[in-house]
């Protein structure tokens, strides 16, 4: 962890790339000719570098969101833009996915058939831009600040599902993403490691700012890490209650037992209790 | 020793310990058994700088302060270690006997204590395992501790213990496991329990055509009259293992078996690779794929003699084809059953669509295919004694076959037992290749915490 | 499926493209059957094998004789005989070795042992052991079916997740009522997924056995798809060896499916989701 202080950390001045901008986004899906509406006329604006985070019951169509920006789905309705160009709309309803905005998976998705150095040098390694030499001391290099060096060599079946969460987000980081798209990535972690990869997920923000739009049902890791918690409703989903975390950067996890971090927590609570129970009680299956 | 309502308390803070991530459980567990479990008061000093050194700590809960000693050449003195963080690892390192800082507990803290040179110990007794966790101290130390590499360098390192031992990383892991699993089954009831079961069916059959000579068996050869013929030089009907004629026919059955399963493995792999990876190719190709295959391997024996000229090339034929079915279907189901996120890791990656096929779909299949592949040799000896008993000549089911035409009935139990054993051993040989090819699977399933 | 998404899937582009392939093909099989006929050049292979019009016209006649449809009575017969014969044995010898480990002890190295011998290796021995010809061939095909059902009894078995156990034990389940509402039930999957492979091996077997063991003489065994295509090759008509080939395709194909959906029957709970 470190030890160096500097108040600027959470600051978003220096950051250019990465605003995300979804205007009026519904998608509506039809199985079986029974219309189905997963998100509902849904507007955000997220600047460059922010912390985001999308809070919310299960099922409720957050995930929809996500794999529309990263490309995975079309959109029915609405646009996306990334830094003011069009990633879906009218025209063009499915995005192409790319390497700005990276997706970390849930369960994770690092190659079981690699080591966790060749996961990490895919995708410079796929773009063929960089010699291998160039690509692998980089990726050595960027182990090492997320505390990976010794892991190499190990394939991922070999290490805990922390630090394979750890090199997930290196790997994602080595392509110089605008944006990491992260869906539930800690959902089956114990809270321990938990805590654990929440400190180490900011280390790494510090050091590489990136926009972050991160998907979570959990408060509390969503008021420790994020910049600002949008919470929705259940589905369809729709941006119910917009939360400001002024809590100050660097933090570490002495700031869950502050009392600021209490507030919030007080503040957001309420409606996110609410919408889960909307969600329970019309029985909505977990995405 | 510690009681075992502590030992999951224990091992749960052990594998919060960076270093300790990657040990597997039995060895762990002999970690545990040595670490002992302290408390200490908020203000209440730990160890001295310059005290003796023979004890590495692991914070389980609270807060320490640990001060390094002003003459250590560090870039940052002072630190505050919290759960899961280790201390004290002057305990392990070469030539170092004393102290290296002063630490005194913040508020209650509690901690486990491991001895260090019996954990150096117990990694010399599994080298493999205690290197990567004295390279993950050595990082630990060198980073956390904002120490040079100086220092870190004095953690021992078990890469001599390997050299001697003449085996490298993956090596340990296959034939260590090996050694490991026979070891164990050893000691298990299982292997005295088969014996059992040979026994009863062999006694079965000894009795009821031998000694009790039931009625329905008296026609049959009994074991004695087959394991005699087998193993005899000169045997009545010409065909035991000492002579030659018994190792041409398993010869050509094998040669046949090999340029047959070659062949449609080469064939079919492609085929249910592209099946599976292209809608458009499965929906033209799928339908009339999927009209051929129901048909029994055999019914096509005829057509087969009609087209192909000889009688070796029907034989080869007919084994292809019952292999080249089961091989391309499973691939294709292979192909299908990779997790989606892969080739969406991929795409978000920024790797193209071939790129994807090479990285993803075909090492992510893999698993399948070789399982396929020994779905497809068992298939392929099927076809072939099917074949060779119709229209070859030469050949395990020709033997059997002849053998019964001829009346030379021990020859027909001595062909089948051949046929069971060699097919066994070649679909052991493939199941032997994927092991080899997907090196990454074999020590996930032997070490991973999934 | 009602008729009018039937219809929708008849005509869907996936469905168009299959039949479009296979139309392709019909078109380069007349062709090079017909080679030597058109071209005064005989095609290596193709050149040889009767061209599909002459299989249709062939098999159009077929349709009308008794002794064609006899002939698939006669095998299905055989199938569902020796196969229910295979389930009957095999379902519970799997359940037996996959509750007690004793059991699986004693009986699963045998049992591996004897599997690698392919059924049609047993085919003399058969003969010379059972008194009929008829028997002989069932003993044959229990065989082949037998050997997966009980494979795939114990696969279903083994990955029964535990927790359903512990869940009934500590709602005071007795042994049998485990058995009969965990195992049972968990493994049933695995059986219809069994029997469907093993349908189609059993029919390997059969037409083997039937072709095999030549037909038609010692008391009424014979008959049946298998003797049907060899003494259509023996006497030379090789349309209808074609008919024959395809014929049984198509009545290995429906017992499949007969046992899917029987199967399906036995598992609603898998429809969900």
């Amino acid at each position: 962890m470190s030890a160096v202080i500097d108040e600027n950390l959470g600051s978003l001045a220096d950051v250019s790339d990465g605003a995300i901008s979804i205007k009026d986004v519904v998608k509506v899906y039809d199985p079986d000719g029974a219309a189905v509406m997963a998100v509902d006329h849904c507007s955000i604006e997220i600047p460059a570098g922010e912390i985001c985070m999308i809070v919310g019951p299960s099922g409720c169509g957050k995930t929809t969101l996500l794999n529309a920006i990263a490309g995975f789905h079309g959109i029915t309705s609405g646009s996306i833009h990334l830094d003011g160009e069009l990633l879906c709309g009218p025209e063009q309803p499915q995005a192409e996915p790319g390497s700005d905005r990276i997706v970390v998976f849930q369960n994770g998705a690092l190659f079981p058939w690699k080591t966790n150095l060749e996961n990490v040098a895919f995708g410079p390694m796929m773009a063929g831009k960089q010699s291998k030499a160039e690509i692998y001391e980089k990726a050595r290099s960027m182990m090492a600040d997320a505390g990976l060096s010794g892991n190499e060599n190990n394939y991922p079946g070999e290490i805990s599902s922390g630090l394979r969460r750890r090199v997930e987000i290196v790997r994602a980081l080595m392509n110089d993403p605008k944006v990491l798209l992260f869906d539930e990535p800690y959902r089956a972690l114990d809270s321990l490691t938990k805590s654990v990869m929440h400190e180490a997920l900011l280390e790494i923000y510090y050091r590489n700012k990136v926009t972050i739009f991160f998907i979570t049902h959990d408060l509390e890791e969503a008021i420790f890490l994020g910049h600002r918690l949008i919470i929705m409703s259940s589905r369809p989903c729709k941006p119910k209650k917009i939360v400001e975390v002024d809590i100050p950067h660097p933090r570490d996890y002495s700031v869950l037992t502050s009392p600021r971090f209490r507030e919030i927590l007080n503040e957001a609570k309420d409606v996110v209790h609410d919408e889960a129970m909307k969600a329970f009680e019309a029985g909505e299956k977990e995405g | 020793m510690p009681d075992p309502a502590n030992k999951s308390e224990i091992l749960s803070a052990l594998k919060s310990a960076m270093p300790f991530q990657m040990v597997p459980d039995n060895l762990m567990q002999e970690i545990a058994a040595i670490c002992t479990q302290e408390s200490y008061e908020a203000g209440e000093k730990i160890y001295d700088l310059g005290a003796l050194a023979d004890d590495v700590f692991i914070v389980s809960s609270g807060s320490v302060q640990h001060i390094l000693s002003a003459d250590t050449d560090a870039s940052k003195h002072e630190k505050i270690m919290r759960s899961g963080d280790v201390f004290g690892w002057a305990a392990v390192l070469e030539g170092q006997s004393v102290r290296l800082a002063a630490t005194t507990s913040i508020e209650p803290t509690q901690v486990l204590r491991i001895n260090g040179k019996k954990l150096v110990e117990l990694f010399e007794s599994d080298p493999a395992v205690g290197d990567v966790v004295m390279t993950r101290f050595a990082t630990m130390i060198n980073k956390e501790f904002y120490v040079p590499r100086s220092i870190a360098d004095q953690v021992p390192g078990f890469k001599q213990a390997l050299k001697a031992s003449n085996l490298q990383g993956s090596e340990v892991t296959t034939m260590a496991l090996t050694v490991y699993r026979i070891a164990t089954w050893l000691k298990s009831p299982r292997p005295y329990l088969m014996l059992i079961g040979f026994a009863v069916f062999l006694g079965f059959w000894m009795l009821s055509v031998e000694i009790w000579k039931l009625p329905r068996f008296v026609s049959m050869p009994g074991p004695t009259e087959v394991f005699t013929e087998w193993f005899s030089e000169d045997p009545y009907y010409g065909l035991s293992f000492y002579t030659p004629e018994y190792y041409k026919h398993i010869g050509i059955s094998l040669r046949r078996i090999g340029f047959a399963f070659l062949l449609a493995t080469a064939l079919g792999v492609p085929l249910g690779l592209f099946l599976g990876w292209s809608q458009k190719f499965r929906e033209y190709i799928f339908p009339l794929f999927e009209v051929f295959r129901p048909i029994p391997i055999l019914a096509w024996v005829p057509l087969a003699i009609i087209m192909f000229v000889g009688s070796e090339t029907p034989v080869i034929f007919l084994t292809f084809l019952a292999s080249f079915f089961a091989t391309t279907l499973n691939t294709m189901l292979g192909v299908e059953s990779i997790d989606e996120s892969y080739s969406r890791a991929a795409k978000c990656l920024g790797a193209s669509r071939w790129q994807t096929f090479i990285h993803v779909v075909i090492p992510g299949s893999m698993p399948y295919i070789f399982t396929g592949l020994q779905i497809s040799i068992g298939v392929a000896w099927f076809s072939l004694v099917a074949g060779e008993m119709v229209s070859g000549q030469f050949g395990l089911g020709y033997i059997i076959n002849t053998a019964y035409m001829m009346i030379e009935y021990p020859k027909i139990i001595i062909g089948m037992i051949t046929l069971g054993v060699i097919g066994y051993v070649t679909s052991a040989m493939v199941r032997m290749m994927g092991d080899y090819l997907m090196q990454w699977r074999v020590r996930e399933l032997a070490l991973g915490d999934n | 499926m009602s008729l009018s998404k039937f219809s929708d899937k008849l005509f869907s582009r996936a469905a168009l493209r299959g039949i479009f392939a296979i139309c392709v093909f019909m078109v380069l099989w007349e062709v090079g059957a017909r080679s030597e006929q058109w071209f005064g050049y005989r095609f290596p292979f193709v050149g040889l094998v009767p061209p599909p019009t002459d299989v249709l016209v062939s098999w159009s006649g077929l349709i009308g004789d008794a002794g064609y449809w006899h002939s698939w009575y006669k095998s299905f017969l055989r199938v569902f005989g020796g196969f229910t014969a295979a389930m009957l044995i095999g379902i519970p010898l799997g359940l037996i070795m996959a509750v007690n480990k004793s059991c699986y002890g004693i009986i699963f190295p045998t049992f591996e042992v004897l599997r690698p011998i392919p059924p049609l290796a047993w085919v003399p021995a058969s003969i010379i052991f059972w008194p009929t010809q008829e028997l002989s061939i069932a003993f044959v095909t229990f065989l082949g079916a037998f050997y997966t059902i009980v494979i795939n009894v114990l696969g279903g078995a083994k990955s029964i997740n535990k927790q359903f156990i512990q869940a009934a034990l500590s709602m005071g389940a007795s042994q049998w009522d485990i058995f009969r509402r965990i195992v049972l039930p968990a493994t049933l999957p695995s059986i219809v997924v069994g029997s469907a492979v093993g349908m189609g091996i059993t029919w390997e077997v059969v037409v083997a056995a039937e072709m095999i063991s030549g037909g038609g003489a010692s008391g009424g065994a014979g008959g049946g798809l298998g003797f049907f295509i060899w003494s259509s090759y023996v006497g030379g008509s090789y349309e209808q060896i074609i008919v024959g080939m395809f014929s049984i395709g198509i009545a290995g194909y429906i017992s499949s499916e007969l046992i899917r959906q029987l199967g399906g029957k036995f598992t609603p709970w898998l429809k969900t989701r």
